[in-house]
C-alpha cells in the first residue's frame, strides 16, 4: 500500500506538527514568563492557557478533516485510529487514577492527557493500516 | 461482501490507480474494496455501478445469501 497523501491529509498532518511545535515553544515561554516575570492577577489566566490554544486548533483541524474528507475509506481509517487513541487514553487514565487514589502512582497532570491521546493514536496507525494491507 | 471489481477492471485494462482516479478516491480505497476488506457506502457503490454500466447486484454479491442458496 503506497502512502501518497491528498491535500486534506497534508493540511491535517501539517497542522499536527505545527501544533506540536507551538505547544512546546509556548509551554517553555509561558513557564519562563511565570517564573521570571512574576505573573499574577487577571493577566495570568489568559497567559496560562496560551499553550492550550494550538491543541484546540489541532482538534478543530482534525474535526474539519474528518468532516471534509471525501474518501470514505481514508476517513474510516482515521476515525478508527482516533478511537484507538480515545480508548487507550481512557483505559490508561482510568487505571492510573485508581493507582493514584491508593497512592501507588504519582500524580498524573491533566495536561499530559493530550500527549497520551496522540501516543495511542500513533500506536493505532500501524495496527489499523495493517488490517487493510 | 464479494465483488467482481477486479474482473471488471481487467476487462477495461484499468489499473487500481485508474479506477481510483475515475471514482475520485484513493488507490488504497479501491484495493480495500476489491479485496473485500472494506464495503463501500451506497453512494460509492452506485458510482461504481454507473462507471461500469451495470446494476449494483452484478458487481457486488451478498455472501450470506450465496451460502443460504447453496445450502438449500
Amino acid at each position: 500500500m503506497t502512502c501518497s497523501i491528498n491535500p486534506g491529509q497534508r493540511r491535517w498532518v501539517f497542522s499536527c506538527w505545527v501544533s506540536a511545535l507551538l505547544v512546546a515553544l509556548l509551554s517553555v515561554g509561558t513557564a519562563l514568563w511565570f517564573r521570571f516575570g512574576h505573573l499574577h492577577g487577571p493577566l495570568a489566566y489568559p497567559v496560562a492557557i496560551v499553550p492550550a490554544l494550538p491543541i484546540l486548533w489541532v482538534l478543530v483541524e482534525t474535526w474539519r478533516y474528518v468532516a471534509t474528507e471525501k474518501d470514505e475509506f481514508l476517513r474510516m481509517l482515521l476515525v478508527q485510529c482516533l478511537l484507538g487513541g480515545t480508548g487507550g487514553t481512557l483505559a490508561t487514565t482510568t487505571v492510573w487514577g485508581w493507582l493514584e487514589a491508593f497512592r501507588l502512582a504519582p500524580h498524573l497532570a491533566p495536561t499530559m492527557v493530550y500527549a497520551i491521546f496522540w501516543l495511542f493514536v500513533g500506536v493505532s496507525f500501524p495496527v489499523v493500516y495493517a488490517r487493510y494491507r | 461482501m464479494k465483488n467482481r471489481l477486479k474482473v471488471l477492471r481487467a476487462e477495461r485494462d484499468w489499473s487500481q490507480g485508474d479506477l481510483a482516479q475515475r471514482l475520485e478516491v484513493s488507490r488504497q480505497s479501491v484495493n480495500a474494496i476489491e479485496t473485500g476488506k472494506f464495503d463501500p457506502s451506497l453512494p460509492l457503490a452506485f458510482k461504481l455501478a454507473r462507471l461500469f454500466g451495470k446494476p449494483i447486484e452484478e458487481i457486488f454479491s451478498d455472501e450470506e445469501q450465496q451460502c443460504s442458496e447453496s445450502a438449500s
